[in-house]
């Protein structure tokens, strides 16, 4: 079969469907994923940053045991222990991983927020959680978005996991099904090149506005 | 006993007390994934280094060609995920008759995929040099490259050490990847093992202990380091 | 005071993720505690719930496959499933289908997150002790699938080959006792996918692809082919919880009137297999 028959073969409308299908599965997956853990990243790193207390203290073995172990390893155990279903699982064990990465990051902002800024605050009569919420988080959080995006661009990578793992069919699991049938040399390279190109260009939007936040907006005030 | 017995979950289920006892049985079998595990780590991380290393100060010169070289190879890498690029070579690259075996499948992807990383690395530690050193230097009749290995990496090291000690966790964590195109290291055994005889939770929590050992004083060394740097900068 | 119903939206959202994570846990223990005393009947609670949530392959063509044409299951056990949820529900549209793989069908079967898992799921007596099986609905045996221009003939060409199998099959048992028995061996890969291992024999990865031959005739292409040796009768069956024997008693009424009257024939005709 020659080259051009083989790409007839492959880039049919139905095909390329599928392929795009897992691509919204893999965007759903992390999108979700990072959301959920922007929530609980934030609350464990105002955990971490309190003086003392059992929080501290378990929000801190949190994030160095999770963050310490491969991901691949955390979508092993999600799955086997609490036998879900592989979009529940994937999803759980994404926001687990990235809580703490995110945890860590969200804390680094926290901490770079100047103190000057917190004592005007609590001289004007503001509540600690009120200095929290209206003064500390919201310029953390502007200094934080590009490392956050970079994050991002990492969950999008590693859900690449799952079909292997967990049989979800995302972007590469996509296309992994398709090579099953169409295994030519010419379509299994077509078919790598096309998810790479498809990942890469996605992951270098993201990374691109990440780097410009980070030059532009984040230290603008 | 009469107690202990009452406690069904270590009698029967997931964590129950014989799964763990044939765990002890294969120790050695978790010992050799261990050591699998490391080599594949410093196969990948010596080439991550030279990668980085070059294509950082690269990235650094005032050479616009090189500049954009160094530019794809860093976006390239940071922005496809690493098990296409271990597909790619596993599956794809036999189609054209090149068969490489799994090791070094495994030491190339993760070390080209973190040279990306610590390229990044290098360039800014160059970067927080001021210029003047270079400058310096290359009225001394140094060269481009001699500079850049005698005058500015030597000081940029300091800084550089940290983020290239988180890079070094990251690339242990990876090289799990490979269990997925069936590489004998940790994650793989545990894997395989445990699907033999389904000690689903000794299997992952020892592997977990076994990264852990490996990874946290790695990560914890690095944050030591930061906390040192930012005091020494800030005075 | 606009500020403060962000901050309780946002407390309420935090709030009720917590909770729905507790509760997906005290399902699962719930769900233990219904097992001991299974006097419910799972029967009527299918009903009741309108739906037959059932675990399937969707990389197996043939049995249970998603086809990338119609984004569609389709197969013979997805035909049988359909006949199931129309017996218990009154329609055939009335299925909820969960892909599954040879590792991630047991775990979900336990936790309740499918009814039942009809997924080329070989009968052997170890896993008898963990679920319950229908009588068989389709027989079938190990097999091997070459490249052509290999030119093996039989399992004993195959002798210190490099043979591919899926992670959690029983294939590499049985091909370790069957090799034991023609004084011959061989290496094994293991991989998580029937695709993966398709393209890892295109690759020269392996040198023979090896599952049940059903399997494998959804994956021959015009270069490659399987062999004639066969070995290991696999016999599949319908899965169901262990500690749950009244759907089992069902659905073994069910496979049994269907092998009679020879409906399931005319479903194995219509997908080409024997």
């Amino acid at each position: 079969m020659d080259f051009s028959q083989q790409m007839q073969q492959l880039f049919t409308f139905n095909n390329m469907k599928f392929l795009f299908s897992g691509l919204l599965t893999t965007l759903y997956i992390s999108g979700v994923a990072i959301f959920l853990s922007m929530i609980f990243g934030t609350l464990l790193a105002i955990f971490r940053n309190m003086q003392k207390g059992i929080l501290k203290i378990l929000a801190t073995i949190y994030i160095e045991i999770v963050r310490n172990v491969p991901n691949l390893l955390w979508i092993f155990i999600i799955f086997l222990v609490f036998r879900l279903k592989s979009t529940p699982a994937g999803i759980i064990s994404f926001t687990l991983f990235t809580t703490a990465a995110l945890a860590e990051i969200v804390r680094g902002g926290l901490n770079g927020v100047s103190d000057g800024q917190k004592e005007a605050a609590r001289s004007q009569g503001l509540k600690e959680s009120q200095i929290m919420l209206y003064i500390t988080l919201p310029q953390a959080f502007r200094s934080m978005l590009p490392a956050i995006i970079s994050q991002f661009v990492t969950v999008i990578k590693d859900t690449s996991f799952l079909w292997s793992v967990l049989a979800l069919q995302e972007f590469l699991g996509k296309a992994n099904i398709l090579m099953g049938r169409y295994a030519q040399t010419g379509q299994v390279f077509m078919l790598y090149g096309l998810v790479a190109i498809g990942y890469f260009i996605i992951n270098f939007a993201l990374s691109s506005l990440s780097r410009w936040l980070s030059r532009n907006w984040a230290k603008a005030y | 006993m009469l107690y202990l017995s009452t406690i069904s979950w270590l009698q029967e289920g997931p964590f129950a007390l014989y799964r763990w006892n044939s765990l002890k049985e294969d120790l050695p079998l978790f010992f050799h994934a261990f050591l699998y595990t490391i080599g594949i780590s410093l196969g990948a991380l010596a080439l991550a280094f030279v990668l980085g290393i070059f294509f950082g100060i690269l990235s650094a010169t005032k050479n616009k060609g090189a500049v954009f070289l160094s530019r794809i190879y860093v976006e390239f890498f940071q922005n496809t995920p690493l098990l296409i690029q271990i597909f790619f070579i596993y599956y794809g690259l036999p189609l054209i008759n090149i068969v490489l075996p799994v090791y070094l499948i495994g030491i190339l992807c993760v070390g080209i995929y973190h040279g990306a990383y610590i390229a990044e690395v290098v360039r800014s530690g160059i970067g927080s040099v001021p210029r003047g050193q270079s400058e310096a230097a290359a009225s001394q009749g140094f060269s481009y490259w001699e500079t850049m290995f005698y005058v500015v990496l030597p000081q940029a090291w300091r800084m550089m050490l940290p983020p290239l000690t988180n890079q070094l966790v990251n690339l242990i964590k990876n090289t799990s990847t490979i269990a997925i195109i069936s590489g004998a290291d940790i994650m793989f055994t545990a894997n395989s093992w445990s699907s033999m005889n389904l000690n689903y939770v000794p299997a992952f929590a020892f592997a977990g202990i076994l990264y852990f050992i490996l990874c946290f004083p790695l990560a914890k060394w690095a944050r030591h380091m930061e906390e040192k740097n930012k005091k020494a900068y800030s005075r | 005071m606009k500020i403060s119903k962000k901050i309780m939206l946002g407390m309420l959202l935090s709030l009720s993720l917590i909770t729905l994570f507790a509760c997906s846990k005290k399902e699962a223990t719930s769900d233990k505690s219904n097992d001991s005393s299974s006097s419910n009947s799972q029967i009527q609670k299918i009903k009741d719930r309108g739906v037959l949530k059932v675990g399937v392959k969707e990389d197996v063509p043939n049995f249970g496959y998603m086809n990338p044409d119609t984004n569609k299951n389709e197969g013979m056990e997805i035909d049988i499933a359909k006949l199931i949820a129309k017996e218990i529900t009154g329609s055939a549209k009335n299925i909820e289908y969960t892909g599954v793989t040879a590792k991630t069908r047991g775990p979900l079967l336990d936790n309740g997150e499918v009814d039942m898992v009809i997924a080329t799921f070989t009968i052997t007596d170890e896993r008898k002790e963990t679920y319950n099986f229908t009588t068989p609905y389709y027989e079938d045996q190990v097999g091997f699938l070459v490249k052509k221009s290999d030119d093996f003939s039989d399992i004993k060409s195959l002798d210190g080959k490099t043979i591919g199998v899926a992670q959690s099959a029983t294939t590499k048992q049985a091909l370790e006792q069957k090799a034991k028995e023609l004084g011959i061996s061989f290496k094994y890969l293991e991989l998580g996918s029937y695709p993966e291992l398709k393209t890892a024999l295109t690759s020269k990865r392996i040198d023979a692809f090896s599952v049940d031959k059903s399997i494998l005739s959804g994956y021959v292409d015009k270069s490659t082919e399987i062999l004639d040796d066969g070995f290991s009768p696999q016999e599949y069956g319908i899965a169901t919880k262990k500690s749950n024997d009244e759907v089992n008693t069902y659905l073994n009424k069910l496979i049994k009137k269907w092998q009679k009257d020879g409906t399931l024939d005319k479903i194995i005709k219509k997908w080409d297999l024997n």
